[in-house]
């Protein structure tokens, strides 16, 4: 570095960078927006952590026991009923039938346990399988269940409890024909499934599946007509 | 240092470091994003900070860095020469950020050339000439030894007269 004072100078050049480069100062809403950053958090209030902590703890233990608080039982005797239904579906669904039964060799014994004859029952076709039937006992009912499946997988359980003048919502009444057929069954729902009710006689009748989407009502309807034209159920006295 | 105390002494060289920032940025609001990143980092790690060493060239190394970091360091194309910097022909970094709209225009020869210069030129230009700082800070600024800082500001001078004499000349 040279030490001259010439104009070409190293000092020169540095008093030159000092006087007429200008300068630039932060502008107004920087210095607030850092001053602002810079500003110390406002203290919370004392009682704040333990409520928290409290909220907290309550809100884990309500979730782990929320499976095992009682679920509220729907008023409506149909619903009630839909909902057993459906539990009972479910738990055929994911352990099976208790006590599967083929028919019509055990017919005998499954309208002793039920107090349910089957006049004609469906046995299954190219589109649903027969996979076994049972006597249960829903809502101080006893019933029988039979279950089918189709191709995709989907498990349908038709149960007849022996429920005289069981209320089918209007409501939910859905018109299906087949030729001169014609059923209005409700199509009601329960937990994710669907469930056609209707009454055949003396009989609640009711009709599970997981199948809700729009496309798989169509083919719930046709499972429907299946099993309602060639099913007659009957109270065994 | 607490906290508060620090935060009021960070702030004392708001100006300073904007300046810096301008000269690094040539553009307003990156200018403001960038010394608002530094501030934000030098609230969040000011435990790092060692009382009794030079605030200001902590502050300035955090923006310096966060410059290279977030602005430049993606243009960093051209193999650096033995002491660090680039060759005359080969700039370590383009000058972007003054093409960039909002970009503020060099009126003097003597800025137009400071922005002709290489980044490392230019910081050690602007932190020994303009800010008045002491070569170790500055060192310590460009994380290199003082001997590298010294060669740096006389190749930057050297490399500035050369570029204000084609001026001159044109």
């Amino acid at each position: 570095m040279s030490g001259d004072h010439s104009p070409d100078s190293d000092e020169a050049l540095g008093a030159r960078l000092r006087a007429e480069l200008p300068r630039y100062s932060a502008p107004a809403h920087l210095h607030a927006a850092i001053a602002e950053g810079a500003a110390p958090p406002r203290p919370r209030a004392a009682w704040l952590a333990p409520v928290l902590a409290a909220a907290a703890t309550a809100l884990v233990l309500g979730l782990a026991f929320l499976p095992l608080l009682p679920r509220i039982v729907p008023a409506d005797p149909t619903e009630r009923l839909v909902r057993s239904v459906v539990a009972e579906h479910t738990r055929a669904l994911m352990w099976g039938a208790r006590h599967p039964e083929v028919i019509p060799t055990a017919l005998p014994w499954l309208t002793q346990e039920s107090g349910i004859g089957l006049r004609q029952v469906f046995v299954g076709d190219d589109r649903l399988v027969f996979a076994g039937a049972e006597p249960v006992y829903l809502e101080g009912h006893r019933g029988i269940a039979l279950h089918y499946r189709d191709g995709d997988g989907h498990l349908l359980t038709y149960t007849v409890l022996p429920i005289p003048g069981l209320p089918v919502p209007d409501r939910q009444r859905v018109q299906i024909e087949q030729g001169t057929n014609r059923w209005r069954p409700a199509l009601m729902h329960d937990s994710g499934f669907s469930a056609w009710v209707w009454r055949q006689g003396e009989l609640a009748c009711f009709l599970v599946s997981d199948m809700v989407s729009e496309a798989d009502v169509e083919r719930f309807k046709d499972y429907f007509v299946r099993v309602r034209v060639s099913t007659e159920p009957v109270p065994a006295n | 240092m607490a906290s508060d105390e620090f935060h009021q002494a960070a702030l004392a060289h708001l100006d300073a470091l904007y300046n810096f920032a301008m000269y690094l940025t040539r553009n307003p609001p990156e200018a403001d994003d960038l010394v608002q990143e530094t501030y934000l980092r030098a609230f969040r790690f000011s435990h790092r900070f060692q009382p009794g060493t030079h605030l200001r060239a902590w502050l300035f190394q955090i923006l310096r860095n966060t410059f290279l970091t977030f602005y430049r360091l993606r243009e960093r194309e051209s193999a650096l020469a033995e002491d660090g910097v680039p060759s005359w022909d080969v700039p370590m970094f383009h000058d972007a950020p003054e093409e960039s709209s909002g970009a503020v225009e060099a009126h003097t020869d003597l800025e137009r050339a400071l922005q002709r210069l290489p980044e490392e030129f230019r910081t050690v230009l602007l932190l020994a000439e303009v800010e008045g700082m002491a070569l170790e800070d500055v060192a310590r600024v460009m994380a290199c030894p003082v001997g590298t800082v010294k060669s740096r500001i006389f190749r930057a001078k050297e490399r500035l007269r050369g570029l204000l004499r084609d001026y001159t000349e044109k």
